[in-house]
């Protein structure tokens, strides 16, 4: 393994070493929720099925665009943990809602379409790479990758200003961040990864409180482990910077 | 067992499926379009499900324009979070302000059931303080009608939703709930440690309209968590399960994929009907002899706005103005809690627990009116994006918390945020693919809502602090929509009266959200369908009337009438207390 993917690997605290690439990261090693699907409703089992199985061909992006979400995605929400067949494919799930235009019922006043908003973020993107590397993102090293997209977290692009008075920051860095965890996180592999039961109907569940698992479910199995070595992403601090005194609201459905 | 015994689990037969047992008999009634009925409702959600179904009941003949799709729950719901983007109104709207709302998925349904589809199902009731906040307070305003007017209309929804819940719920007026309360899930038990530990008494298991045991053709809860997705089950009640079936056996006709794009006046000054696009985009008219607009706190003052003319430049109904106005969101912040022991806050309906303590005005606090604490239960998606705004997670941070998931739970704030002008819907520049103008949507904070929501958002943290977390973070967000054709008296600074008539035009009701003139802290979703069976008591009363167009709206309260509720379900349960 080049050494350069090495720095992009998490790593064992205990040990030190890198963690190489695994089928399934995550404290439920053997959990599959995939392994339910016969109890699983035909509906439910028709769109999980499909979502693991068929990968929606890229129609939105062009081919330089799709390249250059691929590398953001790929720090957004990094998989250098996982191995080739087990990585989930993120830019074509994003790419299908843009082209079937499947928006979540509003837009921000002052914000562009969400297509547009995606073209324009990606152009920003490469214009600070540029301007912080001089190279273009795709061909960063994950470190600087991060450091570029960092600045946008921060709400602190230190170029690409004609896109940003046309788009703010941190309402694009919102959006990408929601569109890349709700590809992510659609996916049984995800679930596997995390440990959540997934789809539960007809059957449900029964064991509700203590944090029981089903029997079908497995306990948990904690390993320690930390981002790679000065990985800005691994640091929590608030969207849009310290300087941000409003804050920013929730966007998604819970009650 | 690693299989069914059986094989896969499939869908059996063509029968169209509400829930898991229940099946309707399809095709319903068919009115012509040329024919006047008798009732034109717009929107089948919370409102007008209950609407279609008293008015079909007492022998009106009546049609429901529905913009959705009429869901078969088995064919077209899922257990899956992503999967169940098409339960929401996903049309374009522009949200403004200086506190933006979001809208979509977090308040907006769309299809026959409406909100009351993807609801998580809490159904407290009003205060009896709730309907004089200005009398009390000096904040907002009274609302035209008073608790004891709306009680016998809770507690006949209660026992048509059923509600599950506690026997004793100590709250506003103290009531009993007819189904038993729900079983604790992990975030429930959060909310009942770190309220016990404060000396905060809790509601455990209930209010919601969620089946804690059978009822007729619904099967009872399975826990699997997945409410605001939509239940396939059926345990969880929406009026697509509740009421529509009942409405289309005694001749009620349901047009879905049908989106109306005005209201059309006559010469007389009274309604003659809507236009609308049907399922094929054909552009058509559907004539009544009145119209009930149950369109919800956007789509409601939208097509009024939209159907304006000579006469009513300003929009239909608007001589006051006060249309799309008064808009009102809750504060809704989201409070998440990591603990050392696992939680799997996917298992159980995100509703189950709440308290009520702070829900009255305390002059100590330096802010009128409050707030309640509820459970909520974020499947992955919407926790990570929780996530990236509590804790401003992505990359590595966001993997690492994501895989701790189990770990975490989350009780809410529903803080009760007051009626301003300011707080709006008007038309916008740009139009849906029907050629209709959308929202646009303004919405400010004002100085006691920001003290409210501060208040109660440390107060929900100390309780979970005190629940025994050792990270506690908190989103800010806001949930539901009511507001922006509110009921009042006076005709200058409110659209309908307090049956819902709108004071300009006779033959053009209003019943759903968007009339509530203040909110409380309390979800909702009981208090519309209460308020549209009322009006439909009250729409049933005035049957002579109606046929004598009398321009005059009577002011007697309706007689409650019992003998419309759907089929085994008023009389059922735990005695009344009261």
């Amino acid at each position: 393994m080049s050494r350069r993917k090495q720095e992009g690997l998490p790593v064992d605290t205990k040990t030190g070493k890198p963690l190489l690439p695994r089928k399934q990261p995550g404290y439920y090693p053997t959990f599959q929720t995939l392994s339910q699907k016969d109890f699983w409703d035909q509906a439910t089992r028709n769109l999980v099925l499909a979502r693991v199985e068929r990968l929606p061909p890229i129609r939105f992006f062009s081919p330089e665009e799709a390249q250059l979400m691929a590398a953001v995605c790929d720090r957004i929400l990094p998989q250098d943990d996982r191995d080739e067949l087990h990585k989930i494919p993120v830019v074509n799930s994003i790419d299908e809602r843009l082209y079937e235009d499947r928006i979540d019922g509003y837009r921000f006043d002052g914000m562009p379409s969400d297509q547009e908003a995606h073209r324009l973020g990606l152009q920003g993107i490469g214009q600070v790479a540029q301007h912080m590397f001089c190279k273009r993102f795709e061909d960063l090293s994950p470190l600087e990758q991060e450091l570029v997209l960092k600045t946008l977290h921060d709400g602190q692009p230190p170029a690409g200003n004609d896109i940003w008075v046309r788009m703010p920051v941190s309402r694009y860095w919102q959006l990408l961040v929601q569109d890349v965890v709700g590809a992510y996180y659609a996916h049984p592999f995800a679930w596997d990864e995390i440990g959540f039961g997934g789809p539960a109907y007809p059957r449900g569940y029964m064991r509700l409180e203590g944090g029981d698992p089903e029997p079908w479910e497995v306990s948990e199995r904690r390993y320690e482990w930390a981002a790679p070595c000065s990985s800005p992403s691994a640091e929590f601090t608030p969207v849009g910077g310290s300087s941000e005194h409003k804050g920013s609201s929730g966007q998604g459905g819970t009650h | 067992m690693k299989k069914p015994l059986f094989g896969p689990f499939q869908a059996s037969g063509h029968d169209h499926r509400l829930g898991a047992n229940q099946r309707i008999k399809v095709p319903m009634r068919r009115y012509r379009n040329n024919e006047q009925v008798d009732y034109c409702i717009v929107g089948i959600g919370s409102a007008g499900g209950v609407l279609l179904q008293r008015l079909a009941r007492a022998g009106f003949n009546v049609v429901g324009l529905e913009a959705g799709p009429f869901w078969d729950t088995e064919r077209d719901w899922v257990s899956d979070e992503a999967g169940s983007h098409r339960l929401y109104w996903n049309e374009l709207r522009i949200t403004g302000g200086e506190d933006p709302l979001a809208l979509g998925a977090n308040n907006s349904g769309r299809g026959v059931g409406g909100g009351s589809v993807h609801w998580a199902g809490f159904t407290p009731r009003l205060h009896p303080s709730d309907f004089r906040v200005y009398t009390e307070d000096g904040v907002g305003v009274d609302w035209p009608i008073t608790y004891e007017e709306i009680k016998p209309y809770y507690e006949l929804l209660e026992k048509e939703i059923p509600v599950s819940g506690p026997a004793y719920f100590p709250w506003g007026d103290p009531h009993g709930y007819s189904y038993g309360p729900h079983p604790m899930g992990g975030c429930g038990d959060i909310l009942i440690k770190g309220c016990t530990s404060l000396g905060i008494r809790v509601s455990v298991g209930g209010p919601v309209a969620i089946l804690s045991g059978s009822h007729g053709d619904r099967p009872h809860c399975i826990y699997r968590g997945f409410c605001i997705q939509g239940c396939k089950v059926g345990a969880k009640q929406s009026t697509l399960i509740s009421h529509v079936p009942d409405a289309l056996a005694n001749g009620a006709e349901i047009r879905d994929h049908c989106m109306v794009s005005r209201i059309n006046l006559g010469k007389d000054g009274l309604v003659t009907g809507v236009t609308y696009f049907d399922a094929n985009g054909h552009e058509t008219e559907q004539k009544a002899k009145a119209i009930i607009v149950c369109g919800y706190a956007i789509e409601t003052p939208r097509l009024l706005l939209n159907s304006a003319c000579p006469g009513f430049e300003n929009g239909l109904a608007n001589s006051s103005g006060a249309l799309g106005r008064y808009l009102m969101a809750q504060a809704g912040n989201v409070v998440l809690g990591r603990f050392e022991e696992l939680v799997r806050m996917y298992k159980a309906p995100p509703a189950h627990a709440l308290t009520e303590e702070f829900y009255e005005t305390d002059p100590k606090r330096g802010f009128a009116r409050g707030f309640a604490v509820q459970t909520v239960g974020p499947l992955p998606i919407s926790f990570a994006k929780q996530m990236m705004i509590a804790k401003g997670a992505w990359g590595w941070g966001m993997r690492q918390v994501m895989m701790d998931y189990n770990h975490w739970g989350a009780i809410a704030l529903l803080g009760e945020i007051l009626p301003w002008e300011d707080n709006r819907v008007e038309l916008a520049a740009e139009k849906d693919r029907n050629g209709i103008p959308v929202a646009r949507i303004t919405f400010n904070l004002h100085d006691n809502d920001k003290k409210m929501i501060e208040f109660g958002k440390n107060k929900v943290m100390e309780i979970m602090q005190a629940a025994g977390a050792e990270e506690v973070v908190q989103e800010a967000r806001y949930a539901h929509l009511v507001g922006g054709a509110r009921m009042g008296k006076d005709p200058r600074t409110s659209v309908v009266d307090r049956f819902g008539r709108t004071h300009d035009i006779p033959n053009l009701f209003i019943c759903d959200g968007s009339v509530l003139p203040t909110q409380g802290s309390a979800n909702p979703g009981l208090t519309i369908q209460a308020l549209a069976a009322r009006t439909a008591d009250y729409l049933i009363s005035q049957q002579s009337h109606a046929s004598k167009r009398s321009t005059r709206s009577t002011e007697q309260e309706p007689a409650i009438r019992y003998d419309l509720s759907p089929p085994g379900t008023w009389g059922k349960g735990v005695p009344r207390l009261t």
